[in-house]
């Protein structure tokens, strides 16, 4: 399979060439190194910005080149430079052309958020200053577990028996600190977390008791819960590792709540130490079968 | 490729005046592996006359009446026919000059690439007139028609002094300038439109003018015809200087040169066949409009279109449609403008023409911001200060010098380098250039005295920046000497 790469053509984002080059490592699959560059406008054949076009497409060959060789020989690197009307709209374009089985993109930006919400195969994005030492591979699969994340785990742990890495499912309690003092005070609020922890934590072992079933296992399976008053905490509560890959599901959703809402997965890819893989539902529920039917 | 500065010591003026870009270095590597849109298509004869038609009506018509009318009295309709004809005979030899250099750009690259950087830097000079000046008298239509519409809507109009030049009564044209300021930041996010929309905008501004002349023919009255040429010959060709801001885009037919089917033949057919279009469009308009009201009536006449139908129609929400179509053609229009000037400046900038801070792009939206910003600040001085029958001349003279030094230029590389690859010849040997440059000396000859020498100066600047500015600083001299 081959794993799209939207690489910014000013050649400031090392992090996505690092989670690229680990994730290619592991999976086996190949990479398209993309730059999107502004498509040529007004759309026409007299073209009075060719040059202006001209540049930005070398610049976009040079800065590509140079990042493949940054990426190592044990992966299959191709480049492209393609012309769209947002960068966005371009990787979605190139993903479909390619049939490609992810996207690998970097950084908290308004790009990564369109794609987060539009993107019908899985993105990987990289964090701010991510670096994956030469010939470093996916170690451990965390998945992010909350109560219907059922199929997420299980192709979670498809993957991570594939790639031959352990899988851990996790869990976030957020709770802001109340913010005024009333009769029921700290403590009733606390005890509701408490309760949720003690129903997570079952569910997680339920959870683990199917992936001990599927055909082919990971090496390890362990469940952990991170508890924070905002998600930033509730992320550092667990610890991470280098190798850490951290998968979340997530649900496309209509234009309008793209607007109004912020979503659980944009959080999570803002403060994640760690790169996260955004599954989107219907490849969750490819993956699992995969991982239940395979031999 | 000759000429470019063989010799070891500096090249002299004359030297640096010719040298020429070579094509090689322009094609070069451009993306083996480019994918989505610029592979060689062939267009056919009807989807370029189409592309014509949309490039050429453009906003001109909504505003050249109010400052051509009173010019030529109704013969404004054969201005509109001698605009054209010139028009037409230099986008010919347009495409000849295009499809020597195998690479689109703009009449600047085309310039340089065949004859000389001194030839260039003039041509650059007019293209800051067709693109930079026009932008600035489209905005100053557009704050005409905002206005009409306001007015019709809402009962409310900005203030005169706010909305009018200092020549017109006013102190600053407001209007003109927030559109200018708009359009700027859209390009510096990088906003472009798709093929869609610039459908639809061709689409609005040839419904709306099918609007006006089938609702304004109710008006015909022919004693406004009467007296038909009241300022003769003279009268004609200086309306057409003015009127020839109106045909601007059809050049663009002549640079799509390489991806035509059958050049020879379909290049000029396209063209006769969407100047035919267009002026049949534009004279039907101008023929209703003289007809609807006396020729002084169009002296300093706000939104001319707009106006003539409400008092035809004698109800507004016509005038309203129609003003409403305007201002939002106009707006793409501008748009497109303010583009295609700082991608040209990009251009230069990567030659050494004009300082760096032209070529300097903002990493992440990949937009010229500076360039956007220099020129922004430049057109909405132009627009917020000058009246709009200037800017219309200004462009027009700017636009004719262009195309009448392409005329000249094709004739002179026909003699000095017979064997440079051609895609397209000019038919007929040498006739249709000379007609060409004929027709350019004629109107420009007959355009405002004031515009002339404006236009004189301009190029002086033009020339003297060329002499202490570009000729040391220019990328081909660099690589030359390093």
């Amino acid at each position: 399979m081959t794993m799209v790469v939207g690489y910014p053509p000013d050649g400031r984002r090392r992090a996505v060439l690092h989670l690229a080059g680990m994730l290619a490592r592991s999976s086996g699959d190949d990479l398209v190194l993309c730059a999107v560059i502004p498509a040529s406008w007004p759309p026409s054949p007299a073209r009075v910005d060719a040059e202006y076009q001209d540049y930005l497409e070398r610049a976009a060959h040079a800065a590509l080149e140079r990042a493949g060789e940054r990426i190592g020989d044990d992966v299959e690197v191709t480049t492209l430079v393609h012309h769209a009307r947002s960068v966005p709209a371009g990787l979605l374009e190139i993903v479909e052309h390619r049939d490609a089985s992810v996207l690998v993109t970097g950084g908290f930006s308004s790009t990564v958020n369109r794609l987060l919400h539009s993107s019908h195969v899985p993105v990987a994005v990289a964090p701010h200053g991510f670096r994956a030492p030469a010939g470093a591979r996916v170690e451990r699969v965390t998945a992010a577990f909350g109560s219907d994340d059922d199929q997420l785990v299980v192709a979670a742990a498809g993957v991570a028996a594939r790639v031959g890495a352990t899988l851990r499912l996790a869990s976030f309690a957020v709770r802001p600190r109340a913010p005024y003092t009333v009769a029921v005070g700290r403590e009733a609020d606390d005890s509701a977390v408490v309760e949720w922890v003690d129903e997570i934590r079952a569910a997680q072992q339920a959870a683990l008791g199917r992936v001990s079933e599927l055909p082919a296992v990971p090496s390890e399976c362990e469940a952990v819960v991170g508890r924070g008053e905002d998600w930033e905490d509730a992320l550092e509560d667990v610890d991470w590792g280098p190798g850490d890959v951290l998968v979340v599901g997530s649900s496309p959703v209509g234009p309008v709540a793209r607007v109004f809402l912020g979503s659980r997965s944009e959080k999570i890819v803002q403060h994640s130490p760690v790169p996260v893989v955004l599954v989107p539902r219907g490849v969750a529920e490819e993956l699992a079968d995969e991982a239940a039917s395979a031999a | 490729m000759t000429s470019v500065g063989e010799s070891t010591a500096s090249p002299s003026l004359w030297q640096q005046i010719w040298r020429r870009k070579p094509v090689a270095v322009m094609t070069d590597e451009t993306g083996t592996d480019t994918e989505g849109g610029e592979l060689k298509r062939t267009i056919s004869l009807f989807q370029l006359s189409l592309f014509g038609i949309g490039a050429t009506i453009g906003t001109g018509i909504f505003i050249v009446l109010t400052s051509a009318v009173p010019e030529a009295g109704p013969a404004v309709v054969w201005a509109f026919v001698m605009a054209g004809v010139v028009a037409g005979l230099t986008a010919i030899c347009y495409a000849e000059l295009a499809s020597a250099v195998p690479v689109s750009g703009s009449s600047y690259s085309y310039a340089y690439a065949t004859l000389g950087e001194g030839i260039a830097m003039v041509v650059a000079a007019c293209l800051l007139l067709e693109y930079g000046v026009s932008a600035a008298a489209v905005a100053v239509g557009w704050s005409q028609y905002l206005n009409e519409l306001l007015d019709n809507l809402f009962g409310f109009t900005i203030p005169e002094n706010l909305s009018n030049a200092p020549e017109a009564d006013g102190i600053i044209n407001l209007p003109a300038i927030v559109l200018v300021v708009l359009c700027t930041l859209l390009l510096i996010r990088g906003a472009s439109e798709s093929a869609k929309v610039n459908a639809a905008m061709v689409l609005i501004k040839i419904g709306v003018l099918v609007l006006f002349i089938v609702v304004g023919v109710t008006g015909w009255n022919s004693d406004n015809l009467s007296d038909f040429a009241p300022f003769g010959v003279s009268g004609i060709t200086s309306a057409a200087g003015i009127i020839f801001f109106s045909y601007i885009g059809l050049d663009a037919v002549s640079t799509a040169g390489e991806e035509v089917h059958n050049p020879r033949r379909n290049l000029p057919l396209a063209i006769i066949i969407a100047l035919v279009t267009v002026t049949t469009l534009y004279i039907l308009v101008a023929i209703v409009a003289v007809a609807a009201q006396p020729f002084e009536a169009f002296e300093d006449q706000e939104a001319g279109l707009s106006a003539i139908l409400e008092s035809v129609t004698g109800s507004s929400w016509p005038a309203s449609v129609l003003a409403a179509g305007a201002v939002i053609s106009i707006f793409s229009v501008t748009l497109v403008v303010i583009y295609g000037q700082t991608r040209i400046l990009f251009a230069m900038g990567r030659d050494g023409m004009v300082p760096p801070i032209f070529h300097k792009l903002n990493p992440r939206t990949l937009t010229p911001v500076p360039a956007t910003i220099i020129v922004a600040v430049i057109v909405s001085l132009l627009a917020g200060l000058l009246p709009i029958n200037f800017l219309a001349e200004m462009t027009s003279i700017g636009t004719l010098t262009a195309f009448l030094i392409v005329s000249i230029g094709v004739m002179v590389l026909r003699y000095t380098q017979p064997d440079l690859p051609r895609g397209f010849r000019v038919p007929f040997g040498p006739v249709i250039p000379i007609l060409s440059i004929a027709g350019c000396f004629w109107i420009i000859f007959d355009l405002r005295a004031v515009t002339i020498y404006v236009f004189l100066g301009w190029s002086a600047v033009a020339l003297l920046w060329y002499f202490f500015y570009g000729r040391h600083h220019a990328t081909l001299g660099k690589q030359a000497s390093s």
